[in-house]
């Protein structure tokens, strides 16, 4: 162990010698962690969207909408969306195309009555080609809200064909607003706006951290290949010390590095920059399964290359890779659903759902064991293959 | 050119006794039975050209290469990749710099000083020890990219000896270094020989071999083809030392005095003077010498030829050293 530490120490020295590692480590993460969040529209770490709602039906399913989840979303509470008034359609198409509105909600004439008549009903969004993420609220909320009234419709149907008989209207409008009390359609948006939305500057630190994270994370197996090409690797095996002990002492040199890298820019962010990354113990514990992950991903693809240049470029390649990927650029939310599965195969997708899972409102450890649990399933499965070939590397056959 | 003597091999216990060596690389043959055993204090040469089967065999009874066949002992222990204890016998000179570029020559000799057990104030002690040998005290500080060819090498000696080995192994430490610093680590290997340390060195140049080495094994192509003091080889392939003697007077009537000498094997005359065969050049020269004055001869000059190792390689494999 104490060879180990030596290892470890003498490599950090290296690194600390080196000042790219540091630029690497902490000051281009958090350069861009900053210069991305100030470029965001919302600008600070809450989000909020701006709506109108242009009500060309006035009748009672309208009303039910614009009072019930549009309310809600504007409640000071959830500050999630600011719905203006403007005076007509055109203008509002007007002002979503000049981007002072993220999204306008047209309701129709006859939309009321063409749901209670059980015929096909249409909401339209008109969203800002800018204001993606404010739009797919828009869109998420209304289309909730028809899948509610396609529920409750069915329900009605359903009891009224088991009553059997001609349909009452009185009694079809009391089934309707039974069903209506017995759903809950405002938990849904609750939910969307309070545990899955980031600020902009909590995301870009945590996803500019984890994307950085990959290329110090690496430094540990690619030294051992350094050590290879500088002829010092033979000295260490010829040393009184068992091969492992090498290996180990890179792991833990790497491990240091990426940790402290971590921990730097999780304060700094949140001192300098206002970031919001919650629970402090749920954090660290992510941030230890993402440098899990991300050294046995870099240690796995480092001991596939024959050279410190080639691992040095296919370690680069996956990191701006499993960065898109994983939604470390821009949110997954926007994407194809496949592209939503396939991100669930990469550490940072589980490290931003994560943080975001952690959200403002202080949600503990428990809310964030899946993630926990598959950066370090991802770092120990690949942590594993990538030591037994460092472990090989050490020593030539 | 003459080596060191032999004695130091001569019944005493050996810190290294390597048997049977074996190691292919694929259908590559590249180290092929060797053996051979270095006592204390004595110097053995592993002398071949490049590709030979030298640093094979060094990386073998380092415990860096896992064999195929053969033994390995240091100090009375059997030495293999996975016995790290028995290791700390042996102090490991590689041929490629072993240093790191980034740190200072102190930093370079603390690092390995803690992967050998060295701590605290008996691992300050070493450092400065051999820093001192090698001669870079004042440069201690530096940066190892900041140093000649020569500095670097005699740092990566002094890695070698921080903990007191009981055999040191060099491998060719002295290719690419300038005339000066090469003598200087000479000198350090000849003063390590002598303080007791068992040295084995390898080198493809014969003139080192000749002056460090109390005995050489000869390889090529994986196998040791002869092994000895410089005068059991050159024996071997039945060579002797040649005397070219400048002189005037009766030519014939000199050489007729001369070949009844004892260890006069011939002499030849001819326009210039006399050639002579013998067994021992040096030796016998003051009275060959006399001999010739006493036969009327006036010697201008004498040229010594003696039999080297290269001659010895060349008989043996068909080729030289630096082919």
């Amino acid at each position: 162990m104490r060879a180990a530490l030596a290892i470890a120490a003498k490599d950090l020295r290296q690194r600390m010698r080196d000042r790219s590692a540091i630029v690497m480590a902490v000051i281009a993460p958090f350069a861009l962690a900053a210069v991305f969040s100030v470029l965001m529209p919302s600008g600070g770490n809450e989000f909020t969207a701006r709506y109108v709602i242009i009500d060309d039906d006035g009748g009672p399913i309208a009303t039910a909408f614009i009072d019930g989840p549009m309310a809600a979303l504007a409640d000071p509470e959830t500050g999630m969306a600011e719905l203006v008034e403007v005076a007509s359609e055109a203008e509002a198409r007007e002002q979503v195309e000049a981007g002072e509105l993220d999204a306008a909600v047209l309701i129709p004439e006859g939309f009321s009555d063409a749901v209670l008549a059980g015929g096909g009903a249409e909401l339209t969004i008109v969203g800002n080609a800018d204001a993606t993420l404010g739009t797919e609220v828009a869109r998420a909320v209304s289309t909730a809200f028809m899948d509610e009234l396609a529920s409750i419709r069915l329900s009605v149907a359903a009891v009224l064909h088991a009553e059997g008989g001609t349909p009452d209207p009185a009694h079809a409008a009391e089934l309707a607003e039974r069903a209506q009390l017995a759903t809950a359609p405002l938990t849904l948006v609750g939910a969307l706006a309070d545990s899955r939305q980031l600020g902009a500057t909590t995301f870009y630190a945590a996803s500019m951290a984890i994307f950085f994270l990959f290329f110090t994370a690496q430094f540990g197996a690619l030294s051992l290949l350094g050590e290879r090409r500088g002829g010092t690797l033979p000295r260490l095996v010829a040393a009184p010390i068992a091969p492992w002990t090498i290996v180990a002492g890179k792991a833990l040199g790497s491990f240091v590095l990426a940790a402290v890298s971590m921990a730097v820019l999780v304060v700094s962010s949140t001192l300098l920059l206002g970031a919001s990354w919650g629970d402090p113990l749920a954090v660290a514990i992510l941030v230890l399964g993402a440098v899990v992950a991300a050294m046995g991903l870099t240690a796995l693809i480092t001991t596939l290359s024959r050279t410190e240049e080639q691992a040095g470029a296919w370690n680069s390649i996956a990191a701006v890779t499993l960065a898109i990927l994983g939604g470390a650029f821009f949110p997954l939310a926007r994407g194809p659903e496949i592209l939503q599965q396939v991100s669930l195969l990469t550490p940072h997708s589980w490290f931003l759902r994560g943080i975001s899972d952690l959200g403002p409102a202080g949600t503990g450890i428990e809310t964030v064991l899946p993630s926990i649990g598959a950066l370090f399933a991802i770092g120990l499965v690949t942590g594993a293959v990538g030591l037994a070939r460092a472990g090989r590397l050490a020593v030539a056959r | 050119m003459t080596m060191p003597g032999s004695g130091a091999s001569q019944g005493a216990t050996p810190v290294l006794e390597c048997r049977d060596l074996r190691k292919s690389f694929g259908d590559r043959v590249a180290v092929d039975r060797v053996g051979f055993s270095i006592a204390a204090g004595e110097t053995y040469g592993l002398l071949g050209p490049n590709g030979a089967g030298k640093t094979t065999c060094i990386s073998m009874i380092c415990g860096i290469l896992a064999r195929d066949g053969g033994t390995v002992t240091v100090a009375g222990a059997p030495v293999d990749v996975g016995t790290p204890a028995a290791k700390a016998a042996i102090g490991y000179v590689p041929q490629d710099l072993a240093i790191y570029p980034d740190l200072t020559a102190r930093e370079n000799l603390a690092f390995f000083a803690r992967l050998y057990g060295l701590t605290g104030a008996d691992a300050r002690a070493r450092i400065t020890d051999v820093l001192e040998v090698v001669g870079l005290t004042d440069r201690a500080g530096d940066r190892t990219d900041q140093y000649s060819g020569g500095m670097k090498r005699r740092l990566n000696i002094a890695i070698g000896l921080l903990h007191r080995p009981q055999l040191l192994v060099l491998d060719e430490p002295t290719v690419g270094v300038d005339p000066q610093s090469r003598n200087a680590i000479l000198e350090s290997v000849e003063a390590l020989g002598r303080e007791g340390m068992a040295i084995l060195y390898t080198t493809h140049y014969m003139e080192e071999a000749e002056r460090l080495c109390h005995r050489v094994g000869i390889i090529d192509t994986g196998k040791i083809r002869a092994e000895g003091t410089r005068r059991e080889l050159v024996a071997l392939i039945g060579q002797r030392d040649k005397v070219k003697l400048s002189a005037t007077g009766d030519l014939g009537a000199a050489a007729e005095a001369l070949v009844r000498e004892p260890g006069v094997a011939d002499a030849t005359a001819n326009e210039s003077g006399l050639e002579l065969i013998v067994d021992d050049a040096r030796g016998s020269l003051p009275r060959l010498l006399q001999t010739a004055a006493d036969a009327g001869l006036a010697v201008t000059t004498v040229e010594v030829v003696e039999p080297d190792l290269e001659s010895v390689f060349l008989h043996l494999t068909g080729r030289a050293l630096r082919d």
